[in-house]
C-alpha cells in the first residue's frame, strides 16, 4: 500500500468499468441461494451431531485415556496455520512493495479472518463441559501456554479483522449508487460501513496510517500466534513434540496451507465471477512461486525435524519415529510429504503447472495434506505414553475418530465456507480503488 | 458396531483366561476368622476405609460398577466376592495380586477386618465365625499398650497387658507387634516387627536419623499384628526425629503455581504484549472515527 494516495482515479472513466466488473457478482444471485441452501442443511446435520456430544459428553468421540487430542485439536492447529497467510501476503509482500499482491491482499485477509474466527469454535468443540469455557478466563494461569494462545488468537482476529474492513471502506463508498440490482438493506449496510467516507485527502492519509500500523502489528502477533500454538506441544517432553524448532516448523508450514487456501479461493473468484481480468494468470504464476518457495522451506523444516532425531534414534524418540517411517503411520506419513510437499514442489518448478487449473489442483492436494499433517503431529506421539497405563482394555489405548467426531469437524469447516462465501458475495472481494488507483498510475506514465 | 463387537469380546476372552487363574491362599490364611464380632461400628468404620481405599476400583457394592480393569475387580456383592472365606479375603487385600494392590502398610490389620465386615454386610446368608479366645486367659479384646521413650539406649518400649476374668491385669506375652511412624502416605516401619516377652515387653531400635516435623516430632504408632490378641493400637507423639524444615513447594513465584504467584518476567512479558498491542488496536479504532468526523468537515474541499 502507498503511502499518499493520488485520488485522480475517482475522475477516471475506467474507475466506473472496474467497479461495474468488481460488483457485478455481489448481491444475492439463485446460484448464492442454492449453495448457501446446501452448506445450511449440511451444517445443521453437523449441528446435531455437535447436540449429541454436548448432551452425551466426550465419550461419543474416539478420544480417551491415551490419545484425549486427536481430529479437533488437529483441525485447530489446521485453523490457526491456514489464517496465517493473511500476514503473509498483505503484511510482508505488501510492505516490501510487491505490486502484484494487490488484488489478492483481501482474499487472504477473508481467509485469515474465516479461520481464526473458527478456530476458537474448534477449541471449545474439544471440551467436553464446554459450559465451563468461562472458567478459563476466572482461573486461568497465565504461566500456561493455553492462556497466551487464547489471547493471542483473539488479537490475531481482531486485528485480521481490521485488516479486512479499513482498506474496505473507500469501496463501499465508491460501491454506493452502483449498487442498484442489490437488495436495500446491503445498501444500507454499506451506508453504515462506510463510516462517512468522502475520499478527503485526510480521509486517505488517517486511512494509510491506521491500515500501516495494523500491518505492522500483525506480524508480531501471527508469529505468535502460531509459535504459541507449537508450544501447546513442544513444553512437553513428549517424544515428536518436544523439540526446539517447533516455532518456525509450525510457522513455516502454515504458509504453505495458506497460500494453497488461498489459490484455491483465487480460482473460484476468477471462474465463478469472471474476474480473470484481475486474477490473471501472472498472479497464479507468482502464487505458484510463493508456494514453491514456503514449502522449501517448510521441507527444510520437516528434513531437521525428522533426521536429526531419526539419526540418534534415542529409545522412546525411535518407538515414536518408527511408528511414521514404517510402522502404523507410515502410509499417511509419506503420502503426506509426497503428495503435500516434494510433489508439488518440483511440479510447480515448472511454468506449464503455475496455471489456474493445475494451480487449482494441486492447491487442494496440499491443503488436504496439510490437514492430514497436523493429525500426524497430534495424534502419533501420544500412542506411546513415558508411564503407560497397564491392563486397560485396547479401546482406551488406539485412536478411532468416530462419525460424530467427523461431522462436527466438517462442521466447523463448513462454517469458513459460509463466512467466505458471505464475505465474498456481499462485498467487493478486489480491492475497486486500489485497481483503479493503479490503473490510473500506468495510464498517466504511459502518456508522459 | 463389529468393532465394539470385537472389543467386547476380547475383553472377555482375556478375562476368562486370567480369571482362570486361581488365587491360591495358604490354608492358614484361609481358616483365620476376625478376632472380634462384626457389628454396626465395625461396618461403619469399614465403609469409610472402603470409599477412600477400594471404591475407586471396585465401585459402590451392588451397583456392578467397578472400573474395566482386566482382570476386572469382583463386585463386592458378587457370588465370587463372597465365596471367601473371611481370612481368604483378609489375605488377598493385605498381599495384592496384579493391579490389585497390597495394602500390608496401609490398612491395619484390624482396620482390613472392618473392611470385611463392610463386604459382608451385602450378604444376606452370611453368618460370621469369630476366632477363639487367645491363648493366656487374657481377654484378647482389652489389649492396653504403654509406650515408653529409653533415651539413653535410643529405643521405644511398647508394654502390653489386659485383664483377666480372675487374676487381674496381666501381661501379653508372645504377642507380635509393630512399631511405625507416620508419613504423608502411609505408615513406614521402624525396626522389626517384635514379639513381646513374659513381662509382656517388646523394644524397638529408634533410628537416630528419622526425620520428624520443624520441631522434630514425629508421630508413632504401635500395633499389634496378630489379630488372635485383638484390636489393639497406641499412637503417641515423639520429639525424637531430625528437625526439618521444608518449605511449602507452592512459597515461591513459579510456572506451576497459581497465577498471583505467576514469574515477575512473564506477567512483565505479558502485560507490556498484551498492553502494547491493544493500545496499537484501540487507536486504530480512534482513527476509524477520525474518518467518520473528517467526512462531516465542511471547508475541507471534497474529492469528489
Ligand atoms: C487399583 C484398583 C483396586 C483397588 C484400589 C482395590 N482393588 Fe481389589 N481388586 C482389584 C482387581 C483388579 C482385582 C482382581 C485381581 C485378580 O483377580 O487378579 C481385585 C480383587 C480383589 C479381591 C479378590 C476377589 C476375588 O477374586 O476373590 C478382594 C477381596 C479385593 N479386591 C478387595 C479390595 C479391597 C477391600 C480394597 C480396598 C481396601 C480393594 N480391593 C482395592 C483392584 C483394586
Amino acid at each position: 500500500m502507498a503511502s499518499e494516495v493520488n485520488t485522480d482515479f475517482l475522475h477516471d472513466k475506467k474507475l466506473d468499468s472496474i467497479a461495474a466488473d468488481i460488483l457485478r457478482p455481489v448481491g444475492i444471485t439463485q446460484g448464492f441461494i442454492v449453495w448457501m441452501g446446501f452448506l445450511g442443511i449440511s451444517l445443521l446435520a453437523c449441528i446435531y451431531a455437535y447436540y449429541i456430544q454436548f448432551d452425551k459428553g466426550l465419550i461419543v468421540t474416539g478420544l480417551r485415556d491415551y490419545i484425549s487430542w486427536g481430529m479437533y485439536i488437529a483441525n485447530f492447529v489446521f485453523f490457526v496455520a491456514t489464517s496465517l497467510v493473511g500476514m503473509l501476503i498483505s503484511s510482508v509482500l505488501g510492505l516490501i512493495g510487491f505490486k502484484w499482491v494487490k488484488p489478492i491482499a483481501r482474499i487472504a485477509e477473508i481467509i485469515a479472518v474465516a479461520f481464526a474466527a473458527i478456530a476458537g469454535l474448534v477449541i471449545v468443540s474439544d471440551m467436553g463441559r464446554p459450559e465451563r469455557l468461562p472458567y478459563v478466563f476466572m482461573y486461568g494461569r497465565i504461566q500456561s501456554p493455553i492462556i497466551w494462545d487464547v489471547t493471542v488468537v483473539t488479537t490475531y482476529l481482531v486485528i485480521s479483522t481490521l485488516l479486512y474492513f479499513l482498506p474496505l471502506i473507500p469501496d463501499l463508498a465508491i460501491s454506493k449508487g452502483r449498487m442498484g440490482h442489490t437488495p436495500k438493506w446491503l445498501q444500507k449496510t454499506y451506508e453504515i460501513l462506510a463510516v462517512n467516507w468522502k475520499h478527503t485527502p485526510k480521509q486517505y492519509q488517517i486511512l494509510l496510517k491506521a491500515v500501516r500500523i495494523m500491518l505492522i502489528l500483525i506480524i508480531p502477533t501471527a508469529f505468535a500466534i502460531h509459535t504459541v500454538t507449537s508450544w501447546l506441544f513442544a513444553v512437553t517432553l513428549r517424544p515428536g513434540w518436544d523439540s526446539s524448532i517447533f516455532g518456525p516448523y509450525f510457522l513455516t508450514g502454515a504458509f504453505v496451507a495458506g497460500s494453497a487456501a488461498v489459490v484455491i479461493m483465487m480460482y473460484f473468484v476468477r471462474t465463478n465471477y469472471k474476474l480473470d481480468k484481475y486474477l490473471t494468470e501472472h498472479h497464479f504464476d507468482m502464487m505458484g512461486k510463493l508456494l514453491v518457495l514456503v514449502s522449501i522451506v517448510y521441507l527444510y523444516f520437516n528434513i531437521n525435524e525428522y533426521l536429526v532425531p531419526g539419526f540418534k534414534m534415542k529409545t522412546a524418540e525411535a518407538i515414536h519415529l518408527k511408528d511414521l517411517f514404517v510402522g502404523d503411520w507410515a502410509f499417511m506419513f509419506w503420502s503426506v510429504q509426497l503428495l503435500g510437499l516434494v510433489i508439488p514442489i518440483i511440479l510447480l518448478l515448472f511454468k506449464f503447472f503455475r496455471k489456474p487449473l493445475s494451480m487449482f489442483v494441486i492447491s487442494i492436494v496440499v491443503l488436504i495434506a496439510a490437514w492430514f499433517k497436523r493429525l500426524i503431529i497430534v495424534v502419533p506421539t501420544q500412542d506411546h505414553p513415558f508411564l503407560p497405563i497397564q491392563h486397560v482394555p485396547k479401546a482406551w489405548m488406539v485412536y478411532q475418530p468416530t462419525i460424530v467426531e467427523s461431522a462436527i469437524t466438517i462442521g466447523t469447516l463448513l462454517l469458513v465456507i459460509i463466512i467466505i462465501t458471505v464475505l465474498v458475495k456481499f462485498f467487493p472481494v478486489i480491492p475497486i480503488w486500489e485497481m483503479a488507483e493503479e490503473q490510473n498510475e500506468i495510464d498517466s506514465k504511459s502518456k508522459e | 458396531m463389529i468393532k465394539r463387537y470385537f472389543t467386547l469380546l476380547l475383553i472377555v476372552l482375556i478375562s476368562i483366561r486370567l480369571s482362570a487363574q486361581v488365587w491360591v491362599v495358604p490354608a492358614e490364611n484361609d481358616a483365620r476368622k476376625s478376632p472380634f464380632a462384626f457389628d454396626d461400628a465395625s461396618r461403619k468404620a469399614g465403609s469409610e476405609i472402603y470409599m477412600t481405599s477400594c471404591k475407586s476400583c471396585h465401585g459402590e457394592p451392588g451397583k456392578n460398577n467397578a472400573v474395566p480393569l482386566v482382570p476386572p475387580p469382583p463386585d463386592m456383592s458378587s457370588v465370587r466376592m463372597q465365596a471367601n472365606s473371611d481370612g481368604a479375603m483378609q489375605y488377598k487385600i493385605t498381599n495384592g495380586r496384579g493391579t490389585m494392590p497390597s495394602f500390608k502398610n496401609t490398612i491395619a490389620t484390624t482396620d482390613v477386618w472392618k473392611v470385611i465386615s463392610f463386604v459382608r454386610s451385602f450378604n444376606d446368608k452370611y453368618v460370621q465365625e469369630v476366632a477363639a479366645q487367645a491363648a493366656g486367659g487374657a481377654s484378647v479384646a482389652n489389649v492396653n499398650i504403654k509406650l515408653n521413650w529409653l533415651k539413653e539406649q535410643n529405643q521405644i518400649q511398647a508394654t502390653l497387658s489386659a485383664p483377666s476374668k480372675d487374676k487381674g491385669i496381666l501381661p501379653v506375652g508372645g504377642a507380635e507387634v509393630k512399631l511405625f511412624a507416620k508419613r504423608y502416605f502411609g505408615n513406614l516401619l521402624v525396626d522389626e516387627a517384635r514379639n513381646t516377652d513374659a513381662a509382656g515387653v517388646a523394644l524397638f531400635n529408634f533410628p537416630k536419623d528419622l526425620p520428624g516435623d520443624s520441631a522434630g516430632l514425629v508421630q508413632l504408632v504401635v500395633a499389634l499384628s496378630n489379630e488372635a490378641f485383638g484390636d489393639a493400637k497406641r499412637d503417641t507423639t515423639l520429639a525424637i526425629g531430625v528437625p526439618t524444615y521444608r518449605p511449602p513447594l507452592n512459597e515461591q513465584r513459579a510456572m506451576w503455581n497459581v497465577v498471583s504467584k505467576t514469574p515477575i518476567w512473564l506477567l512483565l512479558a505479558y502485560t507490556i504484549a498484551v498492553f502494547g498491542a491493544w493500545g496499537f488496536i484501540i487507536y486504530v479504532f480512534l482513527q476509524i472515527r477520525g474518518i467518520y468526523r473528517a467526512g462531516s468537515e465542511k471547508n475541507t474541499e471534497s474529492a469528489e
